[in-house]
């Protein structure tokens, strides 16, 4: 017989401990326990068996790992509070006592980071341990990045010192420069909370949130001491990230900062990257404000002329353009040796197929390299600056009140190949635009006004295009056109999932239609979105003002088609016959969405085929079903019991995912519906 | 100013009065109260008029002593009503001090009076006689004493304010009051018109209430301390030393003692040390103090590579990175697609609910353009709720299961690659009286035996059903199991009822190959015959464990060729692939329950002595010389060639009905009559590797399909029977794959017992069940 155990010297008894124990065991307030935990990546856990790891009775909320405590017992930060307690304690009684002198002394020793903005300890180490590697550090960057974006953009007050929002909009603002020099950001998103951005360095995808540019709304339940623990790690993080990030490229870490240019309000402009040994980094930048400000009508007009005549080309096929040119690139390119993988094809059939990474058609890094922007005041500047310059962009100009640092600060600059406008069209009056039509003369532009020779988009022209790497139409987002829908560019594509950008009868179940078809008759005479065909018709008006852009897109293809099929409609029995069942039934759906349009007398030719297809159809689709659920319940019969609970627990949450996407389903079939119905009457 | 002149024209016209008064007033008033003033006034008096008459002053008041002296007693009346003029037209400008006056008056008059008068009075005694009455003595206290101050009040070292509400300010020696001086305005009015004295610092003194003057020598030791001199006068702070020991060296030194050398030699140990410290300030290590410069705006942080010398460690098993924040989804959009935006419906119930049970804690919304989308009002408070659940969410690992629920399910193969299984009853074979306890497809595939509790052997056609051939063996006994002999070459049929083990000769098939079967079977007869007799120990025959013989006429007709008879009561019957051997299980006989009987030498051995268990069947392997016997927990394999045990099966099933060997060999299936059917793979393990427990009742019968197709099925007393797709794969790492397909019903339950026995075709995906309702089916 072997000794009776004790109770309570292994296993989770002992591997656990209770926050007021660990606090105890450390003789450190809360408060810093607090920011060693924060600091040193420590977290409580939940052990499997609360009952075991509490060894008294009370309820304790929170639980540590034991070794974490004891990792920090050896931790040199620990002497650093104490030490700093120590001298809070001689602080207070010499001020007890009233010698000011020595308590000023010795307030001179004191941490005082809210007042200085420094701290007498460094975390350097801290780091060092938390990420043995930087692709680490790179991993955990994502809520760094978001938290020193959010501080950039804070109101300083007592709690936040301008120093420490100094600190990190220049922290913030040298990442942005690491990721456009390098090209890596990939993907953005305009969403209601803010802008996200995606980079991927070293492999890594980082995704932060940058808050718009508003005055952020402080509630009274938020802790700046926490936020600013924080803060105070990830900018020491994000220093060192930056300096690895910018000599890996050959950059000197700590770029030039131009404190006057700052104060001027150029931001990203405001630093100077320079090289390591071989020299700065050419800057593609370059003011030219003064010169342009006033050229000579004359010779403006000539150079608009000759513009013109460039651009004439060009215009006619500008989305094809940019391809094009893009295209003669990469032959030059295609003689010079490449570190790029070369695609194999297979000479002769019978191989086997091996997986290569896919090619994207566009470089990030030249997408818009070819452009000059200008962007209107009221255009939100800084993300637009940071984003264009990112992928590949470098001349941008803006107006004046956004700020300095822009190439141009001139409206009327001719090398301006697009610009960013977000404000609704003014009705010009007639001479007005016939005016701008032939050549404009004037040099003054007039509020709505249009300076030919350059495409006018709204901002999410830029983040559609980098998101779907290759320019977009251009006429569908100009100034005043309603837009397409702006898509998050991280959501991943799952079966069974809705997805927005698919077609409805692609992902729907095959009896979906069928099933919602009869409840969907009933109610499609009061369909209220009588508002999509003012829309559409306004797209058809900004096309016609948008010069220089062809209007015939696959787009417009598409409903034209269904035109004709409306006209087609009466004589489709034949056709009837010949097609397969598969591509009959979709036909079939839109040859009945667009008689219920129309009216009903098509209805009546064709009432007796239409319904014995539908009902065949089913038939045939409870029957599939009728099929496919009892070999799910075959297979369940071979699976243990333990198995098929698992499967009934994740059928459950996929069942309700299911359900979300069949009501987004319905909702754009119904909108689908009524549009459709709309436009067609 | 009026007082002044009034005070001149006095002067001016009743001069030698005011100049006799003055005389008197200080040769008898010198300790007077009012000196002070008086000689105040004088003094001013004098200053101001000093250039003027002081000589005639002078001269005057020489003349007025002279005439004093003369004439004693009416300069004095004249003087004090002199006096009283004065003090009288001090009452009239001031009332106030009138008493004040009064008294000074009757001062003055009594010491006039006490000079010129005796000192005493002369009155008459009793006796009528004169008699000097002298006045009190004045002791005169301090006429000893010189330097004692003359302290005129009595009252102490009290403030004078004490006395502020009383006419007097104290009391002195004798107890009488002080009056209080002359004060207020009159007096104001007098000062104003004179300067200020030399000494006068216009304090009071505490002690009498009067003005504080400042003697001459007082004033001389102020003078000396502001010019940082010795107050006392005279005083020589540097006196020449007087010399008490002398400084002139004796001829004669007190110690003889020589001069010692450190007297005259710099110390060794102090340069010693000097030099430590000089070494120390030129190496640095000692710094001279500087006081700490202000460091203002150190802004240079350290930047270095702190990855210089990065090493990948690998993460702590009980470490758990945070999760990473979920990427945006479409509803989040700015500009989302239409099918996103709440109905009006789902925007009330999510204004409805309470902000910590909503599942999204914002609503999606569009804005039809960049520039009106507003600041996200929560973004602080969700940044600072990532925060809080960054270092104080309790993290633990859950196994999510992420991964499509589909591939959860086993790999099924589809139901077209399952196919063909038997589906319908296609056949119904019935004339069976009672119920058919056994059944077999001959070798071929055309003929069906069964027998059963009737006691015949029957052998139908089996595509049709037609009963061809039928024997009646059993007599009373139920024919309780039929086998045919594996084998094209001949057919014979094996069949026991009671303790006897008919083999047949249906004569259902052409001559040649009767003729055969009957060659086959009588071939035995000859070593029979000539076998020696086994003998027991004591020498007598041993009795024989079977008995061949010929089963008479009658069944010989019918085509029954030999009878063999065992001692107990046979239920299993089972042939070796080749059609030599079978093997028969009779389970009630203990030492003999399994016989192996050879065929070409009519020879029944009993290879076992001593068995485990009761046996319940047995069979032998498809391929190697291996011999299964089951009893009712276990299955063992012997190996019949080195005569040992191979392994022991156990398929955990309390009591053993029936088990079948895969074609294959490796596998086998087990029924049992506690419901379950197992499927052991024998590379694997002793233990079953799958357990099917579909069936309601016992399971009385399993058998694989041997003609190639992979296919199980097993009989239960519930009267159906469950077809399983069964495959086996050659691969070793891969396990078979068990898929039930069908289920039979069919057969009707009759007094708890449904479907007997069960066969399959030897080459088409067909079997055959024996019902315990009298009737046989065809499956397929």
């Amino acid at each position: 017989m072997g000794r009776i155990k004790k109770k309570g010297v292994t296993g989770q008894a002992k591997n656990f401990i209770t926050r007021t124990q660990a606090v105890r065991k450390l003789q450190i307030s809360l408060p810093d326990f607090r920011k060693l935990c924060i600091w040193k990546g420590i977290y409580p856990r939940e052990p499997r068996n609360r009952k075991k790891a509490a060894k008294n009775s009370s309820h304790s909320t929170t639980f540590y790992y034991t070794k974490d405590i004891q990792y920090l017992l050896h931790e040199p930060l620990l002497q650093k509070f104490r030490d700093q307690k120590a001298l809070e304690k001689k602080i207070s009684k010499a001020l007890g006592r009233g010698d000011a002198h020595d308590a000023q002394r010795l307030e001179r020793n004191a941490n005082r980071p809210e007042k200085t903005g420094k701290t007498k300890y460094t975390l350097d180490h801290v780091i060092r341990e938390r990420y043995p590697t930087f692709v680490d550090a790179l991993r955990d960057l994502d809520d760094c990045l978001s938290m020193l974006f959010l501080f950039a953009n804070l109101p300083s007050t007592d709690t936040v010192p301008a120093k420490m929002i100094a600190r990190c909009e220049r922290l913030c603002l040298e990442f942005e420069h690491y990721l456009i020099v390098s090209h890596s950001l990939r993907k953005s998103f305009l969403s209601i909370k803010g802008i996200y951005y995606q980079a991927t360095i070293q492999g890594q995808d980082i995704l932060w949130l940058v808050p718009y540019r508003f005055n952020q709304r402080v509630t009274g339940d938020v802790d700046f001491r926490i936020m600013g623990t924080f803060v105070e790690f990830y900018q020491t993080l994000l220093g060192f990230v930056n300096f690895r990030l910018y000599t890996s490229i050959g950059l000197v870490y700590p770029p030039k900062f131009d404190q006057t240019r700052d104060d001027l309000g150029a931001e990203l402009g405001a630093f100077s990257l320079e090289g390591n040994g071989i020299g700065a980094i050419e800057q593609p930048k370059q003011i030219t404000n003064g010169k342009t400000a006033k050229p000579d009508p004359k010779l403006q007009k000539e150079i608009d002329k000759l513009m013109l005549r460039l651009n004439e080309p060009e215009k006619e096929a500008q989305e094809p353009a940019t391809s094009q040119t893009l295209a003669a690139e990469d032959e030059d390119e295609e003689e010079e040796p490449t570190e790029t993988i070369d695609k194999f094809e297979p000479a002769a059939p019978g191989g086997d197929i091996l997986l290569q990474p896919s090619y994207s058609a566009t470089d990030p890094s030249t997408l818009f390299s070819n452009f000059t922007f200008f962007l209107s005041r009221e255009t939100p500047r800084q993300p637009l600056e940071f984003i264009l310059r990112a992928f590949g962009c470098k001349r941008i100009g803006w107006d004046a009140v956004l700020g300095d640092g822009a190439f141009t600060t001139n409206e009327l600059d001719p090398s301006i190949t697009h610009q960013v406008v977000d404000r609704p069209p003014i009705q010009l009056p007639s001479d007005a635009e016939e005016e701008t039509e032939d050549n404009q003369t004037s040099q003054r532009i007039r509020p709505g006004a249009r300076v030919p020779g350059r495409t006018y988009v709204q901002p999410q022209w830029v983040w559609d295009s980098v998101n779907d790497e290759e320019l977009k139409r251009p006429d569908i987002y100009a100034p005043g056109a309603s837009l397409p829908p702006h898509l998050s560019p991280f959501v991943k594509k799952v079966r069974g999932q809705y997805d927005p950008t698919a077609p409805l009868n692609e992902q729907e179940r095959e009896d979906e239609e069928l099933e919602v078809d009869s409840d969907a008759e009933s109610d499609a005479s009061d369909d209220d979105l009588a508002v999509q065909a003012p829309k559409l018709l306004t797209i058809e008006e900004v096309d016609a003002t948008a010069e220089g852009m062809d209007v015939a897109g696959s787009d417009d293809d598409g409903s034209d088609d269904a035109e004709e099929d409306v006209e087609f409609g009466g004589f489709s029995d034949a056709d009837e016959e010949e097609e397969d069942e598969g591509v009959s039934e979709a036909l079939q759906r839109q040859r009945e969405l667009e008689a219920e349009a129309t009216g009903v007398q098509l209805e009546e030719k064709e009432v007796d085929p239409r319904a014995k297809a539908k009902v065949d159809a089913r038939k045939k689709a409870a029957k599939k079903a009728k099929e496919e659920e009892e070999e799910l319940e075959r297979a369940k019969m071979m699976m243990s019991r333990k198995s098929r609970k698992v499967l009934e627990k994740m059928t459950y949450s996929n069942k309700r995912k299911d359900v979300e996407a069949e009501k987004l389903r319905a909702k754009r079939r119904k909108i689908e519906k009524s549009g459709k119905g709309a436009r067609d009457v | 100013m009026a007082p002044s002149t009034m005070d001149r024209k006095r002067k001016a016209v009743t001069r030698d009065v005011t100049e006799l008064s003055d005389v008197e007033s200080e040769a008898e008033f010198g300790d007077g109260l009012l000196e002070g003033i008086l000689s105040q006034s004088e003094d001013s008096e004098n200053e101001s008029d000093e250039n003027e008459d002081s000589d005639e002053a002078e001269d005057e008041e020489d003349l007025d002593e002279l005439e004093d002296l003369g004439s004693d007693e009416i300069p004095s009346e004249e003087s004090e009503d002199d006096v009283e003029d004065q003090n009288g037209g001090l009452v009239k400008s001031n009332g106030k001090n009138s008493r004040l006056s009064d008294l000074v008056h009757r001062q003055a008059q009594t010491k006039e009076e006490k000079e010129d008068k005796p000192n005493y009075t002369v009155t008459t005694d009793a006796n009528g006689g004169e008699r000097y009455v002298y006045e009190e003595i004045d002791p005169v206290y301090d006429s000893d004493d010189s330097d004692a101050p003359v302290t005129t009040n009595t009252v102490g070292n009290i403030p004078l304010t004490f006395y502020d509400s009383y006419p007097h300010i104290g009391y002195d020696i004798n107890g009488k009051k002080l009056m209080r001086p002359a004060k207020g305005e009159a007096l104001d009015a007098l000062l104003d018109s004179i300067d200020i004295p030399k000494g006068w610092t216009g304090l009071t003194d505490p002690a009498t209430g009067k003005p504080l003057n400042l003697s001459q020598d007082e004033l001389e030791i102020l003078k000396r301390i502001q010019t940082n001199e010795m107050p006392e006068e005279g005083y020589d702070p540097y006196p020449a030393t007087v010399e008490y020991f002398t400084g002139i060296e004796e001829i004669m030194p007190l110690s003889a003692a020589p001069e010692p050398k450190r007297r005259f030699l710099p110390s060794k140990h102090e340069a010693k040390r000097i030099m430590k410290i000089v070494r120390a300030i030129r190496e640095g290590r000692i710094l001279p103090y500087k006081p700490p410069e202000e460091r203002e705006d150190e802004e240079e942080e350290v930047h270095y590579d702190i990855w210089q010398d990065e090493q990948p460690r690998p993460d702590h098993v009980m470490n758990i990175p945070a999760p990473k924040a979920p990427p945006p989804g479409y509803d989040l959009s700015y500009n989302p697609p239409p099918e996103y935006l709440p109905s009006k419906s789902e925007k009330q119930a999510w204004d409805n609910t309470d902000p910590e049970d909503r599942e999204k804690e914002y609503l999606p919304t569009t804005h039809d353009s960049l520039r009106k989308v507003p600041a996200y009002d929560k973004f602080i408070k969700e940044r600072f709720e990532r925060s809080l659940d960054l270092y104080l969410a309790p993290r633990v690992r859950k196994n999510r299961l992420n991964i499509d629920p589909a591939s959860l399910l086993p790999k099924l193969p589809k139901p077209e690659e399952l196919k063909p299984f038997p589906t319908v009853c296609s056949t119904l074979f019935r004339g069976h009286e009672g119920r058919v306890r056994s059944l077999a497809i001959d070798p071929l595939g055309v003929w069906l035996a069964s027998g059963g509790d009737d006691g015949t052997v029957r052998v139908w056609e089996l595509l049709t059903g037609r009963q061809l051939w039928s024997a009646n063996i059993g007599d009373e006994e139920a024919v309780n199991v039929v086998r045919w002999r594996p084998g094209r070459d001949a057919v014979i049929l094996s069949a026991a009822a009671g303790e006897d083990i008919y083999l047949l000769v249906p004569p259902v098939v052409d001559p040649e190959t009767e003729t055969a079967s009957r060659d086959l079977l009588d071939a035995g007869f000859g070593y029979a015959t000539n076998a020696t007799q086994a003998l027991t120990a004591n020498g007598q025959k041993k009795e024989p464990v079977a008995k061949w013989t010929r089963p008479g006429f009658r069944l010989e007709d019918e085509g029954v060729l030999i009878k063999i008879t065992v001692r107990t009561t046979v239920k299993v019957i089972s042939w070796h692939r080749r059609g030599d051997f079978f093997s028969t299980v009779s389970p009630t006989a203990q030492k003999s329950a399994v016989a192996i009987h050879t065929l070409s030498k009519h020879l029944t051995q009993i290879p076992f002595r001593r068995l485990p268990g009761i046996p319940q069947t047995v069979q032998f392997h498809p391929s190697r010389p291996l011999f299964f016997v089951a009893t009712q927990r276990t299955i063992r394999s012997y190996d019949l060639q080195k005569q040992e045990l191979v392994k022991i099966i156990q398929p955990g099933a309390r009591w053993i009905s029936s088990f079948d060997i895969h074609p294959g060999g490796d596998n086998l299936i087990v029924g049992s009559y506690d419901r379950r059917l197992l499927w052991h793979d024998l590379d694997l393990s002793t233990r079953p590797y799958k357990t099917m427990r579909f069936h309601s009742k016992a399971i009385r019968a399993v058998k694989y399909h041997k003609g190639g197709f992979p296919l199980f099925a097993d009989a239960s007393d519930d009267g159906s029977l469950q077809i399983f797709h069964g495959k086996v794969v050659s691969d070793m790492m891969e396990n078979a794959t068990i898929v039930p397909v069908k289920v039979l019903k069919g057969h009707k339950v009759k007094s708890a017992l449904g479907v007997m026995d069960i066969d399959w075709h030897p080459r088409e995906p067909w079997c055959v069940s024996a019902g315990a309702d009298g009737t046989c089916r065809l499956w397929m």
